[in-house]
C-alpha cells in the first residue's frame, strides 16, 4: 500500500525558534536541494519574508527519504508562519497533516506562541514529534526544557530528538523520528473524490492554482471537477507536487498533497477551505473547512491615485485568494474617496498586506489609522460593532461603549521592568502576574485595551528595553470603557478619515498631538489653515497653519524657462500626491504618520 | 512683436558669493580672444535668421563693463552687420559700479548703446562685502552720476544675510534719487555650489516669511516712489519696461550668443555650453557650442506660455493666447479657472493673479500645468 510510506506533517514553533531553518535542513539531507544551491531559509520565498527573517505563507514541499529499515518514504512537509497573527495560516496547514513538528527553542524554552499552536495541533488531532533546537548555544538547557514540555504540554518529551538545525546536529534523529511517530494517512482511493483547498494563488498562465489535501480517491488530467460550494465545472489540466517548485505528476490520490490547475480564472469560485471533488461522482459530504478568522484590526486602504480604484480592488482581491484571512468590504471617505475597508489579524498582519499591495501590484496606497472594532451598546438595546470611527451612532443613540481587550505577555530581562511598567501603566493596562522564568528573563502579564497597543506599543517596548524584550497578545474580550469619538477639523470642516476613537482620558493628549503633528505635516496653504480637535462639538486643541508668503521663481528669463519649468512641474508632482479636504491640500502620507504618536 | 538678441559676456573682477552664473575672474586675459569668438558665432547664425527682425539687444554677464568698450562696439557692429536690428531697437549692458569710467559710457553711447543696467544689490556698505560685491556705494553714486538722465535700470536683493527692511528701503531710495526709471528687486535664490549655500544651510539667511516682508516693504516704498510693478521682481516708471525681458515673459523668440546663452527659435530651445575652452574650440572648429536643445511640444508651449505670462502683472493675454494655441483659454482651462478664483482677476482679455497673491504665484500656477 502506498500511503504506508506517505507521511504529512508540519512544523510550529514560536518565532524565531528555527523553524525555517530546520525545514532547509531536512531538504538538504533528503536531497531536495542541494548543498550548493541552499538559499537561506528557502521556504520563505517572499521578499518580505526574507527580509523581516519570518514565514507568513505556508509553503508545501515534497521530500523522498530512505529510511533505515530500508523503505524510501514520501514526506509532504508544509511550513508554516510563527507569529501570532498567521495563526489562521497555521490551522490551514494542520488540516492537511497527520504529525507537527513542534521545535522548542533550547535555552528560551516553551513560549506562549508554542503553547497556541500546539493546542490548534491537539485540536486537529494530529501527533506531536517535539524536537528541542539551538543545542549548540552555550545557553541551552535541554533536560529543563523536556521537563518544561512535560510540566507545561504534557507531552512526553523522552524521545525527543536534540537538534541544532543551523549546524547540521541531529538531523537524521528527526527524519527517522518522522517515520516512526507520525501516523500514514488514512486514505481511499475508491471513495469519490474529497480534496481540502489549503491555499491558492493566481497564476496569469494558469489562472488559479490550488493547493490541496486528497483526503479520498484521485484526481488526475482530463478529470471535471467543481468545489462543494460552487456550481461551476472545471477541467483539471495539470496536477503536481512541490518539490519544493511546482512540478507537474499526473495523477493525485488520497493522502497526497498536491496543486490542482483547471484554468479557474475567477477567484472568488474557489475559497479556500472548500472541498474538491468530482463533478461527474460527486462526494456527498464536504470537508470540515476551517474556522470563520476572526479580524483585529482595522483600516482604510485607498489608492492614491483615485482613478486606479479596480486596480486596488484586483490586487485585493488576488491577495485574499491567498490570504483568506484578509477581510475586506468596499467603503468611501469623503477625504480619501472610494476604497476599501479591510480586516487583519493583527499589525505585523497588515503592514504585510499594505506592503505586498504595494510591491506585488506597484500601487501606491494610502491607509487610515488603525482602528479595532468597538462594540455599540445602543440606547433601544441593540449591539453593533464599529471598527470605523466615522461610523459611530450619534451620541445621543448611544447607550455605551465597550472595547477590545488583550492579555499581553511581555518578556524582558529584569533590568527593564520598571520601563515596561510604566509603558503598561500608561496605556491603561491591568497587571496581572509576574514570573521568573529564569534569572535573565521575567514575564510580564497585563490586561490591556488593543486599541492602545496597535499603534505604537511594539516600537515602545523595543525602544524601552533596547531591544531586548518581545510580545504577544491574545484577545481576550470586550469591556465596557469610556470612550469618546474624536475628530479633527481642517479649516472648519471635520476631516473623515481622520477621525478616531479613543478613551476619554487621553482625548485631550491625543488631540493636542495629533493637531501638532498636522500642523508640522500640513504644508502651508495660500490661506490660513485653523487645525482643530474636537469630541462632539467641542473644540478641545486647535493650531494653525500659517499662510505661505513666499511661493516664486524670483528671476525668470530666457536662459531659465526650461529649468523653473521642470521645477514647477516637481512641485505639481508632490501635489499630485495630496487629496484635497475641504480646500486644504493634505499629503498622503499624513493620515498613516501622524498617528506615530512615538517620541521617546 | 521682434526678436530678442541677448550676449553673454562672462568675465568679471571676482565672483560674487551668490553668483551662480557663467563667470571667469581668472580668465579675463582671454576677453579679446572671447569676443572675437562672439563674432564669428554671430556671422555663423546669420543665413539662418536672416528672416528675422530683432527688436532689442541686451548684453549681459558676468560683467560686461570690465572687458574694453571697444570690443563692446565692434560686438553691435557685428550684430547690426549680421541681423535686422531694428532702428529703435533697446540695446541694454549690465554694468557694475567700480568698472566704468566717463569714456567708457561714452563709447556705449556712441554704439547705440540706450539703456543701462547697473548692479547695485545693496546700498549698505558691510552687506555689499559679505556677498562679495568689488564695489561700495559711493562707487555706485560715482557711476549713477555718470549716468545721469540716461535710461537705467538698478538690481535690489532681497534676503541677504542681517538685512533689515530700513537696508532694503534704503537701497531702493538710493537708486530712485540717483535717477534710476527701472528696478529690479530680487529675492536672494541660494544656489546648490555656490558660497553662499552653505549660509543657507546654516540658517543664517533670513527665512521665507522675512524674504516677504521685505519683499512686501519694498514693494510699497516703490510705488510710493513711483514705480509700477510690471513683474514679480521689476518695477518702473510709467513707459520704461525692459522690452527684452517682456519678450520673454511674452514668450517671444530669442537668440543668445555666448556661454551658456539661450535661444528659442522655432520651437526649439538650445543652450551653449557653459565651458569657456569648450566654448573657444567649438567655434574655433566651425561646430555648434551647443550642449542642449529640445523641441518645445505643443503642450509644454502651453505651459511656459501661461507660466511666463502669469508673472506680469497684465497677466495672460488670451486672444494672444487664441493666436497661438487657438482655442479659448477661459474655456480650455475653466476648471482650473474655478480651483484659483479667488487668486485670479479677470481685466478686458487678460486674465492675472490678483496683485496680493503675486509673489506666491508659483501655487497658482502649477493648478495650470499637467
Amino acid at each position: 500500500m502506498r500511503n504506508d510510506k506517505v507521511r504529512n506533517f508540519c512544523i510550529i514553533a514560536h518565532i524565531d525558534h528555527g523553524k525555517s531553518t530546520l525545514a532547509d535542513r531536512l531538504m538538504e539531507r533528503t536531497g531536495q536541494v542541494s548543498e550548493r544551491d541552499m538559499e537561506a531559509q528557502l521556504l520563505d520565498s517572499m521578499d518580505i519574508e526574507r527580509e523581516r527573517g519570518i514565514t507568513i505563507k505556508l509553503t508545501p514541499v515534497r521530500m523522498f527519504y530512505k529510511a533505515k529499515n530500508g523503505v524510501e518514504y514520501e514526506f509532504n512537509l508544509i511550513d508554516t508562519p510563527g507569529h501570532v497573527d498567521f495563526t489562521y495560516e497555521v490551522s490551514r496547514s494542520l488540516a492537511a497533516c497527520e504529525g507537527a513538528i513542534l521545535i522548542v527553542d533550547a535555552s528560551q524554552g516553551v513560549e506562549a506562541q508554542t503553547l497556541a499552536n500546539v493546542y490548534l495541533a491537539l485540536e486537529n488531532n494530529l501527533e506531536i514529534l517535539p524536537v528541542i533546537n539551538k543545542i549548540d548555544l552555550p545557553s541551552a538547557r535541554p533536560d529543563e526544557v523536556k521537563k518544561e514540555i512535560e510540566d507545561v504540554i504534557g507531552l512526553d518529551a523522552s524521545y525527543a530528538p536534540l537538534v541544532s538545525a543551523k549546524e547540521g546536529v541531529g538531523i537524521d534523529d528527526v527524519l527517522e523520528a518522522i517515520v516512526e511517530y507520525f501516523p500514514a494517512p488514512e486514505s481511499d482511493t475508491s471513495l469519490p473524490l474529497k480534496a481540502l483547498i489549503f491555499d491558492s494563488y493566481y497564476d496569469n498562465y494558469k489562472g488559479v492554482i490550488l493547493f490541496v489535501r486528497v483526503k479520498d480517491g484521485s484526481v488526475k488530467t482530463g478529470d471535471r471537477i467543481k468545489t462543494f460550494r460552487s456550481d461551476k465545472v472545471y477541467e483539471v489540466v495539470e496536477t503536481g507536487v512541490f518539490a519544493p517548485n511546482l512540478t507537474p505528476k499526473n495523477g493525485l490520490f488520497a493522502g497526497d498533497v498536491g496543486y490542482i490547475a483547471a484554468s479557474i480564472k475567477s477567484i472568488q469560485d474557489v475559497a479556500v477551505g472548500d472541498t474538491v471533488i468530482n463533478a461527474d461522482a460527486p462526494a456527498k459530504e464536504p470537508l470540515p473547512g476551517y474556522k470563520a478568522v476572526q479580524s483585529v484590526v482595522f483600516c482604510g486602504i485607498y489608492p492614491l491615485d483615485g482613478s486606479r480604484f479596480n486596480d486596488l480592488k484586483d490586487a485585493i482581491l488576488k491577495l485574499q485568494l491567498n490570504d483568506a484571512s484578509l477581510i475586506f468590504e468596499p467603503d468611501s471617505s469623503v477625504a480619501l474617496g472610494f476604497g476599501f475597508r479591510c480586516g487583519f489579524l493583527g499589525l505585523l498582519h497588515m503592514e504585510i498586506i499594505q506592503e505586498r499591495i504595494e510591491r506585488e501590484f506597484g500601487l501606491e496606497i494610502i491607509t487610515t489609522a488603525p482602528s479595532v472594532s468597538y462594540k455599540v451598546v445602543k440606547t433601544d438595546g441593540e449591539e453593533i460593532f464599529v471598527d470605523n470611527p466615522s461610523h459611530l451612532p450619534p451620541v445621543s443613540e448611544i447607550e455605551h461603549l465597550e472595547e477590545p481587550i488583550v492579555k499581553a505577555d511581555v518578556y524582558s530581562p529584569p533590568d527593564y521592568l520598571g520601563q515596561i511598567m510604566d509603558l503598561c501603566r500608561e496605556k491603561r493596562g491591568t497587571f496581572l502576574q509576574m514570573t521568573y522564568l529564569d534569572k535573565s528573563r521575567v514575564k510580564l502579564e497585563y490586561n490591556l485595551p488593543l486599541n492602545e497597543i496597535i499603534f505604537d506599543f511594539f516600537d515602545a517596548v523595543k525602544s524601552r528595553t533596547r531591544g531586548y524584550a518581545s510580545f504577544d497578545y491574545e484577545l481576550i474580550g470586550y469591556e465596557r470603557s469610556k470612550l469618546v469619538k474624536l475628530d479633527i477639523l481642517l479649516n472648519g470642516e471635520v476631516c473623515d478619515a481622520l477621525s478616531m476613537i479613543v478613551h476619554e482620558d487621553s482625548a485631550y493628549n491625543r488631540g493636542r498631538m495629533l493637531c501638532e503633528n498636522l500642523k508640522e505635516a500640513i504644508p502651508r496653504q495660500l490661506f490660513e489653515v485653523p487645525v482643530q480637535a474636537a469630541i462632539g462639538g467641542k473644540i478641545i486643541a486647535r493650531e494653525t497653519v500659517k499662510a505661505v508668503r513666499k511661493d516664486v521663481l524670483a528671476k525668470c528669463y530666457g536662459g531659465d524657462i526650461t529649468r523653473k519649468k521642470k521645477l514647477l512641474e516637481k512641485q505639481k508632482e508632490g501635489k499630485k500626491r495630496m487629496r484635497q479636504i475641504g480646500n486644504v491640500e493634505v499629503p498622503s502620507e499624513v493620515f498613516m504618520q501622524i498617528l506615530k504618536t512615538n517620541k521617546d | 512683436m521682434g526678436a530678442g538678441i541677448y550676449v553673454h559676456i562672462p568675465f568679471c573682477k571676482a565672483k560674487c558669493r551668490y553668483c551662480d552664473f557663467a563667470s571667469f575672474p581668472d580668465k579675463i586675459g582671454l576677453a579679446e580672444s572671447y569676443m572675437a569668438c562672439v563674432y564669428r558665432e554671430m556671422a555663423k547664425r546669420k543665413e539662418e535668421l536672416k528672416n528675422y527682425k530683432f527688436d532689442t539687444l541686451y548684453i549681459g554677464g558676468g560683467t560686461p563693463s570690465v572687458v574694453d568698450e571697444n570690443y563692446i562696439a565692434m560686438l553691435l557692429a557685428a550684430a547690426r552687420k549680421n541681423f535686422n536690428l531694428s532702428e529703435n531697437a533697446e540695446i541694454t549692458i549690465e554694468i557694475n559700479p567700480g568698472t566704468v569710467s566717463e569714456k567708457k559710457i561714452k563709447t556705449y553711447l556712441a554704439c547705440g548703446i540706450n539703456r543701462f543696467s547697473v548692479g547695485l544689490q545693496t546700498a549698505v556698505d558691510s552687506q555689499l562685502a559679505e556677498i562679495g560685491r568689488v564695489h561700495d556705494l559711493k562707487q555706485f553714486l560715482l557711476c549713477a552720476k555718470l549716468l545721469k538722465g540716461r535710461n537705467f535700470s538698478v538690481d535690489v536683493m532681497l534676503g541677504l544675510k542681517n538685512q533689515t527692511l530700513a537696508d532694503v528701503v534704503k537701497t531702493i531710495e538710493t537708486a530712485a534719487y540717483a535717477g534710476a526709471n527701472h528696478i529690479s528687486a530680487y529675492a536672494l535664490t541660494p544656489e546648490d555650489g555656490t558660497p553662499i549655500y552653505t549660509d543657507y544651510l546654516n540658517g543664517e539667511l533670513p527665512d521665507s516669511d522675512e524674504v516677504a516682508a521685505l519683499y512686501e516693504g519694498a514693494l510699497k516704498r516703490l510705488k510710493e516712489l513711483g514705480y509700477e510693478r510690471y513683474e514679480v521682481s521689476n518695477f518702473c516708471k510709467k513707459g520704461f519696461e525692459s522690452r527684452h525681458n517682456l519678450n520673454y515673459w511674452r514668450r517671444g523668440e530669442y537668440i543668445g550668443f555666448g556661454v551658456s546663452a539661450s535661444s528659442c527659435i522655432n520651437n526649439v530651445r538650445m543652450t551653449n555650453t557653459y565651458d569657456l575652452d569648450e566654448y573657444f574650440k567649438c567655434i574655433l572648429t566651425d561646430r555648434i557650442p551647443v550642449i542642449s536643445s529640445e523641441v518645445i511640444e505643443n503642450d509644454e508651449r502651453e505651459e511656459e506660455f501661461i507660466m511666463l505670462a502669469l508673472r506680469t502683472s497684465r497677466g495672460l493675454d488670451t486672444l494672444e493666447f487664441k493666436r497661438q494655441f487657438g482655442g479659448d483659454f477661459c474655456e480650455k482651462y475653466a476648471a482650473q479657472i474655478q480651483k484659483v478664483r479667488e487668486y485670479i482677476e479677470f481685466n478686458g482679455d487678460f486674465v492675472k493673479i490678483k496683485e496680493q497673491f503675486l509673489f506666491v504665484q508659483n501655487s497658482v500656477i502649477i493648478e495650470f500645468f499637467r
